[in-house]
């Protein structure tokens, strides 16, 4: 990691802190018209899919009727719930958009994600061991983990984890890695493995049951549907995600190096450990604006439609002290991803003969 | 179609399915709010009809909840909440006409005085016109009227009058026979309150005394004393009942204390304003979880977090530095200061992070 000096690390956090500042006395009208504009936005999209999934006989329909709720939960996953529950704007004192009640619309719980993603991820961000979200345990990303034959099919893995991304992320807490280390017992996951049910069985009921009943003739077209919003939403949801942290110049950290760290050396990890990518408003809106994976992990409870107002002056302050500022084309940045979990399936020799090789 | 998502057991269930809220008919908000803001079922709404000056810093609003509201008892308060630069503000009026009124007319009144530097009363005095929407929540309060007929002496102070107004009306409606009297204090005859109100309530209700006294209009303020409690006829039978400045309750207590009348038959009922936020306050003060049913007193610059932990109580928390917003509570009432901003808060109801959260004087949270 770049190697900063403590009073370095205090000018920092003072130069991070005043655009925080700022921002936060700057919250008003035009936040909460913004995320009430993606609510109607969200709310019409879900109605729209759900009316017209039943006349997905007719094919341009049944594509618009998958598309129109996919979109729906794309944008009540990333750009309201997952903002929402970081508590962006908790300031409205709307009990409907509260960080701690909210829940959405996926088989994860809102209180275990608030567990694993905004306390676990947020504050131990890319400290492997600490941060369970580094190969969600199911990826080895980086030497820090021994290899073995197993690594070998992880692109299976990825892409497997990506198809049922959703269930992925809901199961997450379970810390099965864990469970078969026997640090812990399947007995002290039983509250949590009963809340999963709940969840779960609410979310599979509602689009692979009811809904599909409620217009039986149709059912199977209505199931179908539903079954390719979700698909939809996990694919998108899981590859954003995956280029948040994954990217081949993102940082990793050791428990080591962060004991006692100060909130200066927190905003540094921030900085190195999360990677962005470019796009139009509408990528942004649809990837619940983490294309700003770095604004958003130094300031994960500022609204995020202001990462981008306010991400010019992060550069600066990245560039000022010589920090990289990881940034890049969707593509490209994805490419580093596929690129990372490729290689880290390669024994450690192989990898490093095939590294040493120019490109 | 949408209350039997909230009334019906079955569909209710079914729509937490299918929405993932407590209250699904909530759901469609956002698409019913802009076609009309009296649809809104996450609280119920209330349209400004209208607003007129009772004095150079008070105004009555008449509003037309929404038919499902539950109505109230005279001498009640109602929680208001408004929308204000993106953010939602809850406050507490008292109702200031008869239950009665809602009953035939569907209309309520709030009568507000601005507070100095107070921030949702002078935006409804300078920005809510007829025909916008606001919210209103739960009824609540003791300062009721005798069930059976008993005499009654008010003391009123200022914006004080507003319950007692309910509560006159309430009882002239029926033609309550027992003896009322009024004692009104005002600071000069100009603040005088709902003046026409009360006359017409004096002429057509024999029962009713009515003394209205300007405080300020002599060479000496000239306060409650003696000589106005010695012309209230038969005083020690009388249930009193309370609303205004502290002061004024304060003395007014003393005094009926002082001629034998019993706890029992006062009722007060408090219209404090908010103190102004001095620099150099001392931060603490008396906290209490009401969940827990624990109270304890801090002091300095301890976070509520902390507070809570010494008390034994295990609030969830992430970070501890203001950033996860896994501590996140309900602030009922009080003042705290963020730690992260140094800004204060307001004193009504409002979410607000435990481990950055510094009580400056008494603080109610729902933990």
């Amino acid at each position: 990691m770049q190697k900063l000096t403590e009073a370095q690390l205090n000018e920092l956090e003072k130069d991070l802190n005043a655009i925080r500042d700022e921002v936060l006395a700057d919250l008003g009208e035009r936040d909460a018209r913004y995320i009430r504009k993606v609510i109607r936005l969200h709310r019409s999209l879900e109605v729209a899919g759900r009316v017209m999934m039943p006349f997905g006989f007719i094919p341009p329909v049944f594509v618009a009727a998958t598309t129109a709720l996919g979109l729906a939960k794309i944008i009540e996953n990333m750009e309201i719930g997952h903002n929402v529950m970081h508590g962006q704007y908790d300031w409205m004192n709307d009990p409907a958009l509260h960080s701690q009640t909210y829940e959405w619309d996926t088989v994860c719980t809102g209180d275990s994600w608030r567990r694993t993603h905004n306390y676990e991820h947020h504050t131990y961000t890319n400290v492997i061991g600490k941060d369970r979200d580094y190969g969600y345990a199911v990826l080895r990303l980086s030497d820090d983990v021994k290899w073995h034959p197993g690594h070998s099919l992880q692109f299976i893995n990825y892409v497997l984890l990506s198809v049922f991304f959703q269930w992925g992320v809901g199961v997450h807490e379970l810390e099965t890695e864990r469970l078969r280390r026997r640090e812990i017992r399947w007995k002290d996951k039983l509250p949590f493995l009963k809340e999963f049910a709940r969840k779960g069985g609410r979310q599979a009921f509602k689009d692979y049951v009811f809904f599909p009943l409620l217009t039986f003739p149709v059912a199977p077209i209505v199931l179908a549907g539903n079954v390719g919003a979700n698909l939809i939403r996990n694919l998108w949801s899981s590859t954003v995600i995956f280029c948040g942290h994954f990217t081949q110049d993102a940082e990793t950290f050791t428990e080591a190096e962060c004991e006692n760290e100060s909130k200066g050396h927190w905003y540094l990890r921030q900085l190195t450990g999360s990677s962005n990518f470019t796009g139009g408003k509408l990528v942004h809106l649809l990837s619940g604006h983490l294309s700003y994976q770095i604004e958003h992990h130094v300031f994960p409870d500022l609204p995020a439609h202001r990462y981008p107002e306010i991400s010019p002056r992060v550069q600066e302050i990245c560039a000022r002290y010589g920090i990289h500022y990881n940034t890049g084309s969707f593509a490209g940045q994805y490419g580093t991803v596929i690129k990372r979990i490729l290689k880290y399936s390669l024994p450690d020799g192989v990898r490093s003969r095939l590294e040493a090789q120019p490109a | 179609m949408l209350s039997k998502l909230e009334n019906s057991t079955t569909l209710r269930w079914l729509g937490k399915q299918l929405f993932n809220r407590e209250d699904p008919a909530a759901f469609f908000d956002p698409l019913l709010a802009p076609l009309d803001p009296m649809l809104v079922r996450q609280y119920v709404p209330a349209r400004v009809e209208r607003i007129e000056a009772e004095t150079a810093d008070t105004k009555t609003f008449t509003l037309k909840p929404a038919a499902r509201w539950g109505g109230f008892r005279a001498g009640q308060h109602v929680t208001v909440s408004i929308d204000i630069d993106g953010r939602r503000h809850n406050r507490t009026f008292s109702l200031s006409c008869s239950p009665l009124r809602w009953q035939k007319e569907g209309l309520v009144t709030l009568t507000i005085k601005r507070l100095p530097g107070g921030l949702v009363t002078n935006w409804m005095h300078d920005h809510l016109e007829p025909g916008a929407v606001i919210g209103l929540g739960e009824t609540f309060g003791e300062f009721l009227i005798p069930g059976q007929p008993e005499p009654v002496l008010f003391i009123a102070g200022g914006s004080g009058i507003t319950p007692i107004l309910s509560q006159l009306e309430t009882m002239a409606a029926e033609q309550y026979h027992a003896p009322v009297t009024l004692l009104y204090f005002v600071r000069t005859q100009a603040d005088i309150i709902a003046a026409q109100r009360l006359h017409t309530l004096r002429q057509g209700w024999p029962a009713f005394s009515l003394s209205i006294l300007a405080t300020e209009t002599g060479a000496a303020p000239r306060f409650l004393n003696d000589d106005h409690l010695d012309a209230v006829p038969g005083l020690r039978a009388r249930r009193c009942y309370l609303c205004g400045p502290g002061g004024l309750m304060e003395l007014a207590t003393d005094l009926l204390h002082q001629r034998g009348i019993a706890d029992d038959h006062i009722h007060c009922t408090f219209f404090a304003a908010p103190k102004a936020a001095l620099a150099g306050d001392s931060l603490g003060g008396e906290v209490r979880f009401s969940r827990s049913d624990v109270t304890v007193t801090a002091e300095g610059e301890v976070s509520l977090l902390d507070i809570a932990e010494a008390a034994s109580l295990s609030p969830r928390y992430g970070c501890r530095m203001g950033i996860c917003h896994q501590c996140s509570c309900t602030k009922t009432s009080g003042t705290v200061i963020n730690r992260l901003t140094g800004k204060t808060s307001g004193p009504g109801e409002e979410k607000i992070q435990l481990c950055v959260s510094v009580p400056k004087g008494p603080v109610n949270l729902e933990l």
